[in-house]
């Protein structure tokens, strides 16, 4: 198993680096953005999957971060002490001290209060921001460019690509290797006992403190990494959807899985990207995603498979893989049947057809290649239809499952 | 003339209008095994959580290795030396039975905010955990799951993070309570080997137990000790 | 000083319509362990629905319709979702009500766009209930505070003077102890939750009216009401109530001021040094108003960390 997982890292590696050969510009832009997403997911992670801290407002660090960098860029013109390349250490730097500030005051309080502190704070400071017009920049944000160091230009998309990729890599190691420090453990201790901890005789105010300022400071590097390869950093990087977005794909990915929040911010941004231009309603789909793997699979998606293939023999998992096969065919029957009415919904209520429609006059609806008319009964029993099918089947696959499993024990 | 490690001296709680404890005086000398029985809702738990730093009494004084403990925080009081288990089971549910220990043994060795790694202190770490393990005999359990291991080794695993921290007290918190005459023995038997050289202050309300284990006895009642003796002496009373 | 009591007069009224939110978060928190994300967003959905049926069956029935209909999403939430979730303990409920609130948020984006929507006092109520040195005061306000004080006390008397209430009341210490004295706890939790959800519903559907209804107001009151709890302590009514009123009352008092802390430094003869720093010193309180409950929750952390009267953890 060991050296499976090697293997699958090397070659993964191996992909990532031969990744502007493969793909498009427009494709490896958006991996750019999932290479950052994926090791904010993974600062989220380490605080609230390691330590069992649930933060709804890591946005906070990660925009301190950015802004860190461009103003790092604009005083140093990427020369001298912080030539571009460095850059993310002024991220890392201040989303630590932020992270040391917020993280006193929020582990001041364990659960509950601890995630609702943590929304608290986020919101300070995105109300303080439109105030703070020099450290902020207002409603244009603050731009900067990337300066030339090292003997690259960073011109290139590619060459902003390998940076941020051999940041987010590295930040990646690190975080694993902190997982097997002292400190690293004991984050496992507060999660699943803290009074015991007390106990033990361990500060856990301090640990909860430091493990927060650990965070930040992964975050504050990925929102240094952003400014990068944006180029500007503007105050919308501290509202609440940034924080949102971090919790849904870190727990879709499995928050207990050491690379869990990395696939499901990858995974999550990239079908952002692809189907930003076919729908208006990602953040729906991306909520309602989020809800039915908490609903489903607890673990999340990463954890859940490898939790399938920890407990099974070989008979057992060639078995399993032909459910699970019948299973995600059956899903995506009914995913499409949802899809379509979600979109068939949302362009039929949509400004521009309200427009168009009115005194007993409906125009019909393009989707999916195809026109309806929101007035007969066909696009509804087609979107409902498909979609009841799909459950329906999804059922009969499970309860057979159920009933193999029964027979085998 | 006989060393005391731990005392009470007319120590006091009360929560609002309930007077819980009243004027406890009590003596552990170094080295015995000290029960502490009485009836329910005597004060035994309340008793544990004064000594250990969980509550704070209103008056009185608690002396450990003679310095005041009274007031100060349970990770302040488990650095001099005394470690508690609890009477509800108290331990890390969703990791291994190793890193339960590892857990506990690290403070120990004040690995608490090190993060780089410090290859030495860990091996120390890791052989005092293989001991431990050896010493509860759940060697073969070190990989499962805390939350998967049965009743009486999970109360096992309790009682060996209460040792991690190598403590000259241990106070044991009804540390048979629910457990079957067999597991009862086990621990029983288990008790006797680890704290040997120490000192045991134990509340625990299985009689047999109480009298095969304790070098002495404290009667709880109505939140005062009302008597002190050697099993001999007790025996007769009505417990 | 008549300024000073208009200023008291809102921040009260305020700091109720934030305890008719808080009190259901405290009272489903009290009772099932869940620290429910989603329950602003029954606020937001209580506004809208009562904003959509205004039209189809008036103002007036559409006060007590939305929040009936809210009650039943919130059952629904419950019976369907909540207590599939439950065995996986109260992070995991509380992850899933998150979700849920995005879902929401999202959906009436879809449904009435991403702006706020036209819902408004109706005529018979915007008139002035008084005036005082020529500044006419809303009758609206005065309604709004007094629909959530009538609504406290039919709550106050349902929780002391039924059966149900006394069951409820006792299952919020010892769950198990009522489930086993044959009460049927599972029922007892839905219906907390479905009023509680009516209780956010009511609020959105009168303070919509007069605030604004839109796709961001689940997420402002939402964090303001989540300040009042950490303020308060979750654990008690008597805490939410304090810590509404303080953190109403302070921000209403706020946002009529131009105090700056330019001027409290000056007194320290820092006043020029401030006014060359500018920033934060030398922006009035008022448009800081929106970030003071934040600052008195960082205050009550440091000073009481349990909340004012919260039991210690």
């Amino acid at each position: 198993m060991k050296i499976g997982t090697l293997a699958i890292l090397t070659i993964g590696v191996a992909l990532l680096l031969a990744l502007p050969w493969l793909v498009s510009d427009s494709m490896l832009n958006a991996a750019v953005q999932m290479l950052i997403a994926a090791l904010f997911a993974m600062a989220f992670g380490l605080l609230c999957g390691r330590a069992g801290m649930l933060s709804f407002g890591h946005a906070a660090y990660f925009g301190v971060g950015a802004f860190a960098a461009v103003h790092a860029m604009n005083a140093f013109n990427g020369e001298g002490l912080l030539p571009t390349p460095l850059l993310p250490l002024v991220g890392a730097g201040t989303g630590m001290i932020s992270g040391l500030i917020a993280g006193y005051f929020s582990t001041k309080r364990t659960g509950v209060y601890f995630a609702m502190i943590t929304l608290a704070l986020a919101e300070l400071l995105h109300a303080l921001a439109p105030h703070l017009k020099a450290v902020f920049g207002g409603e244009a944000g603050i731009s900067s460019f990337r300066m030339p160091a090292w003997g690259f230009t960073f011109g290139s998309l590619s060459e902003v690509y390998y940076l941020t990729l051999i940041w987010t890599l590295g930040c990646i190691l690190l975080l694993y290797l902190f997982s097997k420090t002292p400190l690293g453990r004991l984050a496992l201790g507060l999660r699943e006992n803290a009074h015991r901890m007390r106990f033990l005789g361990y500060n856990t105010h301090a640990l909860g403190t430091l493990i927060f300022a650990v965070s930040a400071m992964f975050a504050g590097i990925a929102g240094a990494l952003q400014s990068l390869n944006l180029e500007a950093a503007n105050y919308v990087v501290l509202e609440s959807h940034i924080s949102t977005a971090v919790v849904l794909n870190s727990f879709i990915g499995g928050v207990r899985v050491f690379f869990g929040p990395a696939i499901g911010g990858a995974l999550m941004t990239f079908f952002g990207y692809i189907t930003s231009d076919l729908t208006r309603v990602w953040l729906l789909y991306q909520g309602i995603i989020f809800v039915l793997v908490m609903m489903f699979m607890p673990r999340g998606i990463v954890g859940e498979v490898i939790e399938r293939f920890r407990h099974s023999s070989l008979r057992g998992l060639a078995q399993t893989a032909g459910t699970m096969a019948l299973r995600v065919a059956s899903l995506a029957i009914a995913a499409f049947g949802g899809v379509f009415m979600i979109e068939f919904i949302q362009r039929f209520l949509s400004s521009d057809y309200r427009a168009t429609a009115g005194n007993g006059n409906w125009p019909d609806i393009a989707l999916f290649s195809y026109v309806w008319s929101p007035v007969s009964v066909l696009p509804w029993a087609f979107g409902i239809g498909l979609f009841a099918i799909g459950i329906a089947l999804t059922m009969i696959v499970n309860r057979r499952a159920a009933a193999a499993q029964e027979a085998s024990a | 003339m006989t060393d005391t490690i731990l005392a009470l001296q007319d120590v006091h709680k009360s929560f609002g209008e309930a007077k819980i404890i009243q004027n406890a005086n009590l003596d552990v000398h170094r080295g015995e095994r000290h029960a502490i029985i009485g009836p329910n809702g005597a004060g035994k738990s309340t008793l544990f959580h004064l000594c250990s730093g969980q509550f704070a009494p209103t008056s009185g004084k608690i002396v450990l290795n003679g310095k005041n403990i009274a007031g100060l925080k349970p990770a302040e009081v488990n650095r001099l030396g005394l470690a508690r288990s609890f009477q509800i089971t108290n331990i890390f549910p969703g990791v291994t039975v190793l890193e339960n220990l590892r857990l506990a043994v690290m403070r120990k060795h004040n690995l608490q905010f090190v993060f780089w790694r410090s290859a030495a202190r860990l091996k120390k770490v890791n052989q005092e955990v293989d001991d431990l393990l050896t010493k509860i005999r759940l060697t073969e359990r070190a990989h499962s799951l805390a939350s998967e291991m049965s009743y009486s080794e999970q109360r096992s695993l309790e009682i060996g993070m209460t040792l991690a921290s190598d403590p000259q007290v241990i106070l044991l918190d009804e540390p048979m309570a629910g457990m079957s005459q067999e597991e009862t023995d086990y621990t029983s038997g288990l008790i006797r080997e680890i704290t040997d050289g120490r000192t045991l202050l134990i509340v625990e309300h299985d009689m047999s137990v109480v009298f095969s284990l304790a070098h002495r006895i404290s009667v709880l009642v109505y939140g005062e000790i009302i008597a002190t003796g050697t099993p001999e002496e007790s025996a007769p009373m009505p417990a | 000083m008549d300024q000073l009591v208009f200023a008291l007069l809102n921040g009260t009224i305020y700091g109720l319509l934030l305890f008719m939110v808080s009190a259901g978060l405290t009272l489903i928190f009290g009772m099932m362990g869940v620290l429910n994300f989603a329950h602003a967003s029954f606020y937001m959905l209580g506004a809208y629905f009562a904003y959509t049926l205004e039209p189809l069956i008036g103002f007036w029935l559409a006060l007590v319709v939305s929040p009936l209909l809210v009650m039943g999403l919130g059952i629904l939430v419950e019976r369907f979702i909540l207590r599939r979730v439950h065995a996986h303990g109260h992070a995991h409920e509380l992850l899933v009500t998150f979700g849920l609130a995005v879902v929401i948020a999202e959906v009436i984006k879809m449904v009435y766009g991403n702006f706020p929507v036209e819902y408004r006092v109706p005529p018979e109520l915007s008139f002035a209930a008084f005036t005082l040195s020529g500044l006419d005061y809303p009758f609206y306000r005065i309604f709004m505070g007094a629909v959530a004080v009538a609504m406290f006390i039919a709550i106050y008397l349902l929780l002391t003077r039924t059966r149900v209430g006394i069951v409820v009341r006792s299952a919020i210490y010892r769950p198990q102890t009522v489930e086993a004295l044959g009460h049927n706890v599972p029922l007892v939790f839905m219906s907390v939750f479905g009023i509680g959800a009516a209780m956010a519903g009511l609020a959105g559907a009168v303070a919509g009216a007069f605030y604004t209804t839109n796709p961001n107001m689940a997420l402002e009151l939402g964090v303001i009401v989540f300040v009042v709890v950490v303020v308060g302590g979750l654990g008690s009514m008597g805490g939410a109530m304090a810590a509404s009123l303080l953190i109403g009352i302070t921000n209403s008092l706020a946002v009529g001021s131009d105090f700056r802390m330019a001027d409290l430094l000056s007194v320290f003869g820092l006043g020029d040094w401030a006014e060359g720093v500018g920033g934060l010193l030398t922006i009035n309180l008022s448009s800081l108003a929106a970030t003071l409950p934040f600052f008195i929750m960082l205050l009550v952390l440091v000073l009481r960390p349990s909340g004012l009267m919260g039991e210690k953890e």
